[in-house]
Formats: structure tokens, sequence, C-alpha cells
């Protein structure tokens, strides 16, 4: 695992933290938005999608 | 980098999202459709379950329309009530939003599958983003399904909040057990991956409905598997496109990758 985080494109450590950092939290909003929002226009609007990717629904 | 990682992210979540809307729209949207017609035909007994917590009094009356009419049917509507909320309508807007919701999805399940590879110190590509895919659909799809099986609407049990809890508590302990068994690998942490993988099956997840109901089961038992093989594909397309587009982004423009 070392070799491979050096390998890694030689970034700076604090740049690639910063990029996990944010990749991860848009990711977990936009999941959150599809899947879990309970807005109802938003549940009514994801609400295929929901149920064909075993979101919790209703 | 960051632009790097947006960028492979919403090529990999618009390929998986043209991918997954195709096989909803043959295989998964069929029965739901087929299944709001049995539903609409029961009374409103489900549609307390999903109301939103802390739901205001004007809004009371949206979830009571909603359990038989989000199907797109907005038969229900009598003057001088509250409106029920908004809806897509039938038809094309309702599929155009299905494909939405599907591409807003994939985008997010890219960032993190892009985020995770990164933070384990992955070079991505096509082969490790699917190696990292196959976790992801473990993780989000397959063990929350083991407690939760896919439902088509009308088959709601256990209140919505309790489910979504146990779900994420789920793919949260799975995702970090496979991380301990595969990456870890130290025996300690073998050991302890195991435990998340088991620990929220032990747990046990909310009741699934044992109540009869007038939907046929093989409707139930197609969606089911249905469900997770699209899961399966959506996952497989985020990991490789994701691989892919992640090189193919830092060819075109080389200075990204040391920015």
């Amino acid at each position: 695992m070392t070799t491979n985080t050096l390998v890694l494109t030689g970034t700076r450590s604090n740049e690639r933290l910063g990029a996990v950092l944010m990749a991860a939290f848009l990711g977990l909003g936009l999941v959150f938005m599809a899947g879990f929002a309970p807005a109802m226009a938003l549940h009514n609007a994801a609400h295929d999608f929901r149920h064909a990717q075993n979101f919790p629904c209703h | 980098m960051m632009i790097r990682l947006v960028s492979a992210a919403l090529v990999a979540g618009f390929l998986a999202a043209v991918v997954a809307t195709g096989l909803q729209f043959a295989l998964t949207s069929p029965l739901i459709i087929a299944a709001e017609r049995y539903e609409s035909g029961e009374a409103t007994a489900p549609a307390a379950q999903w109301m939103p917590r802390g739901a205001s009094p004007a809004s009371l009356i949206v979830p009571v329309h909603s359990g038989h009419d989000h199907g797109g049917k907005t038969d229900g509507v009598e003057g001088g009530e509250v409106a029920p909320a908004w809806q897509p309508g039938p038809g094309l807007p309702r599929m155009v939003f299905t494909a939405l919701a599907t591409l807003v999805g994939g985008v997010g399940y890219a960032l993190l599958l892009g985020a995770t590879l990164i933070a384990c110190g992955r070079e991505p590509s096509p082969e490790t983003g699917l190696r990292f895919a196959i976790a992801g659909f473990l993780a989000v799809a397959l063990a929350p399904a083991l407690g939760l099986p896919p439902e088509l609407p009308g088959m709601e049990a256990a209140p919505l909040a309790e489910r979504q809890f146990w779900w994420i508590m789920t793919a949260a302990a799975t995702a970090m057990g496979l991380y301990l068994i595969a990456i870890r690998r130290s025996p300690i942490a073998i050991a302890g991956g195991i435990v998340l993988l088991v620990a929220p099956h032990l747990a046990g997840a909310p009741e699934t409905s044992h109540a009869a109901s007038a939907l046929p089961p093989g409707y139930a038992a197609q969606f089911a598997a249905r469900s997770l093989g699209i899961a399966f594909v959506f996952w497989a397309v985020i990991g490789l496109a994701f691989g892919w587009a992640w090189n193919s982004v830092g060819r075109k423009n080389p200075a990204t990758s040391h920015a």
C-alpha cells in the first residue's frame, strides 16, 4: 500500500486529502438527494430510481 | 486533482446512468407501475407510514393522497383540500425524472468511488475501478438487500426512518469491513472486518412485510432479482468508466495531475 501511495502522481498529500474530502462530501450529498431526501417532491421525482436501487422508500 | 476527480466522476456517472436507466425502463419500471395498480386498489393504510418526520399539520394530508396516487394518478384531489405534493406526470415526465435521479445517484456514487480509490492510495484504472465498484455493490446493494429486500410499492412494513437508519448502518459497516479485509489484511483487521460484515445482520433489520398482499409474489421476486442485477451493472459501469475517464482526462491535460 505504501508503494502505491508514493506512485500516485506524486501529488502533495494535503491536496489529495482536499480532493478526497470534497468528492466524498459532494458524493454523499448527491446520493442523499437521490436516495434519502425526505422532501415529497424529491421523493416523487426519484421514486422509481429509489425502488430500483433498493433505497428504503416511503 | 480535484477537477480530474470530478470530471471522471461526471463521465462515469453519466455513462452508468445511461445504461442503468435503460435497464430500469426495461426491467423494473413496468413492475413498479404494475404494483401501483394493486396498491391503488388498497385502502390508505400504508400511507401513514411514510409521512416525513415532523410533518406540519398542513402536509399531513399529502401522504394520505400520495399513498395511492404517487403512481402518477391524481384522481384523489378534491376541492377545498390541500393539493398533493408535486409529482412528475405519468409517462414521459416520470421517465425523465427517473433518468435524472439515476444520473444524480450515479455521479454521487462515482464521486464516492473516486474518493475511496484516492484515499486508499490506488491509481484509478478500469481494473482498480472495477474492484472497488464490486465492493461498492456489496456495501450499498447486496448487504442492505439481505435484510431489506428490494420492495415494490405497497410492500412496505417498518417505519421509513428505521429502515433508512439500518440501511445506512449496514452500508457503512460493510464498506468498513471490506476495507479492513481487502486492504488492511492483518489478522486482527480481518477478524474485525468479519465482525463488521456480520454485525448488522445479527442486530437484525427492521421487519419486512408479512402481510398478505394482492400483489402476485412472482412480481416481488422478479423485482428483487432484477433490482440487484441492475445495481451490479450500475456499479460495474461506474467503476470501469471512472478508471477509463480518469486516465483519459489526465492524458488530455497532464497539468491537472500535478497541479
